[in-house]
């Protein structure tokens, strides 16, 4: 018998008659069955924690299984994976399932590879646009070397206006100190004229004692000149 | 929980969903040569801080590497699988003259992108319900115009199947 089956035979079942009188179920008389009462539910304690003495009795039973149905259902089981392995045996290993998970044989899997292939490679049309684009890319560059050349020389010229600038100044800065010096030099000239030597030492001192001069007066902050004391 | 870096928007999914480059599947590897200094290589700097994470968001498979000071002027590089270089000088542009630029010549197309959604919708059919991972919804309770979920709105009466069992009991 199959171990389904033989599973469910009563054995030392602690309660086959309760059971079966509580519920008819899908066997009467040959499946204990089970009561509500005895339906597993992890409460309180841990998988880890030792069930209590009250259970030491309990029978653990697999669910219930009904001969008749259980028979057709493996009989429709065993067909389907016959079929199937026929189907997968004569068509090679092209099985898959394609779209909405329907099975499809190998020629349609190829034909699908093929076309994806296809389409990653890229069609004539899309080459083409792609040289087009590579082109005004290139074209793009060209533009931006030529923006580049321009702004570089540019550049170059105006550090060269600018260095000449630099020069012009120095070199007027060069004439005005040239020119300072030179009038400083005259007027040194002409301060010399009237430079006591030992020659006119003798003449001078005569024109000393000849035109006294009277130091004995104030100025105010305008320039003025005051005199109140008497001139002697 | 203190916001990340200088701009932290740009960390925000929102930003980065905002990113509109999607390079065409034969772009491998992209390669950004910049100054940190100088004026000419300020927009490749504003690309790299800003835009670059909206590219790399929008194409994780495709390799992105930053070169800084090497070169006296900043330029992109692209390396497809078929062994071509583009070269692209971004000097003394703009970043969103940059995205511009990227985005013409390798990026796909928005009627590209929209062929693709659509496709990437008929895998799925919206109206079925299950794991979230492949459905809109995971019961039926969810779907508008069903029966709302007993957890929730408790069914009437004459659904339940304990009053059932007892009117059947009953008669």
């Amino acid at each position: 018998m199959l171990p389904a089956l033989r599973r469910c035979r009563p054995g030392p079942v602690p309660l086959p008659a309760l059971a079966a009188a509580l519920r008819p179920g899908p066997v009467p008389g040959l499946c204990p069955g089970w009561s509500p009462r005895a339906v597993p539910a992890r409460g309180r304690k841990t998988r880890h924690d030792p069930p209590a003495k009250s259970k030491a009795a309990r029978v653990k039973l697999p669910p219930p299984v009904d001969p008749e149905e259980l028979l057709v259902v493996l009989e429709r089981y065993r067909q389907h994976r016959l079929v199937l392995s026929a189907l997968r045996y004569r068509h090679g290993p092209g099985m898959g399932t394609g779209l909405w998970g329907r099975a499809e044989f190998r020629a349609e899997v190829l034909q699908r590879k093929q076309e994806e292939r296809l389409a990653a490679a890229g069609s004539v049309e899309e080459q083409e646009e792609h040289r087009r684009l590579m082109a005004w890319n290139d074209e793009e560059n060209a533009r931006q070397q030529a923006r580049r050349e321009e702004r570089v020389r540019r550049e170059e010229e105006e550090q060269k206006r600018r260095k000449l600038e630099i020069a012009e100044k120095q070199a007027r800065k060069m004439e005005a100190f040239q020119e300072e010096k030179e009038k400083e030099v005259l007027q040194l000239q002409e301060e010399a004229k009237n430079f006591i030597t030992p020659e006119n030492l003798e003449a001078r001192i005569e024109e000393c004692l000849d035109n006294p001069r009277n130091y004995n007066f104030a100025i105010d902050k305008d320039g003025r000149i005051v005199k109140r004391t008497v001139l002697s | 929980m203190p916001m990340k870096g200088r701009f932290p928007v740009r960390r925000t999914l929102q930003y980065l969903s905002q990113g509109d480059v999607v390079f065409k599947s034969s772009v491998k590897v992209m390669t950004v040569n910049y100054n940190t200094a100088g004026e000419l290589s300020e927009g490749a700097r504003k690309f790299v801080f800003f835009n670059i994470p909206q590219i790399q968001y929008k194409n994780p498979w495709v390799q992105i590497m930053l070169f800084r000071n090497m070169t006296p002027s900043p330029f992109l590089r692209f390396y497809l699988d078929s062994g071509e270089q583009v070269l692209v000088d971004v000097e003394d542009k703009t970043n969103k003259e940059i995205t511009e630029h990227i985005k013409k010549i390798l990026g796909k197309s928005k009627e590209m992108l929209e062929k693709e959604e659509r496709e990437r919708k008929k895998l799925s059919h919206p109206a079925t319900f299950g794991p979230k991972k492949y459905h809109l919804r995971e019961c039926m309770c969810e779907i508008e115009g069903q029966v709302p979920c007993p957890a929730f709105v408790p069914l009437p009466k004459e659904m339940r199947g304990k009053y059932k069992a007892a009117m059947k009991n009953e008669a």
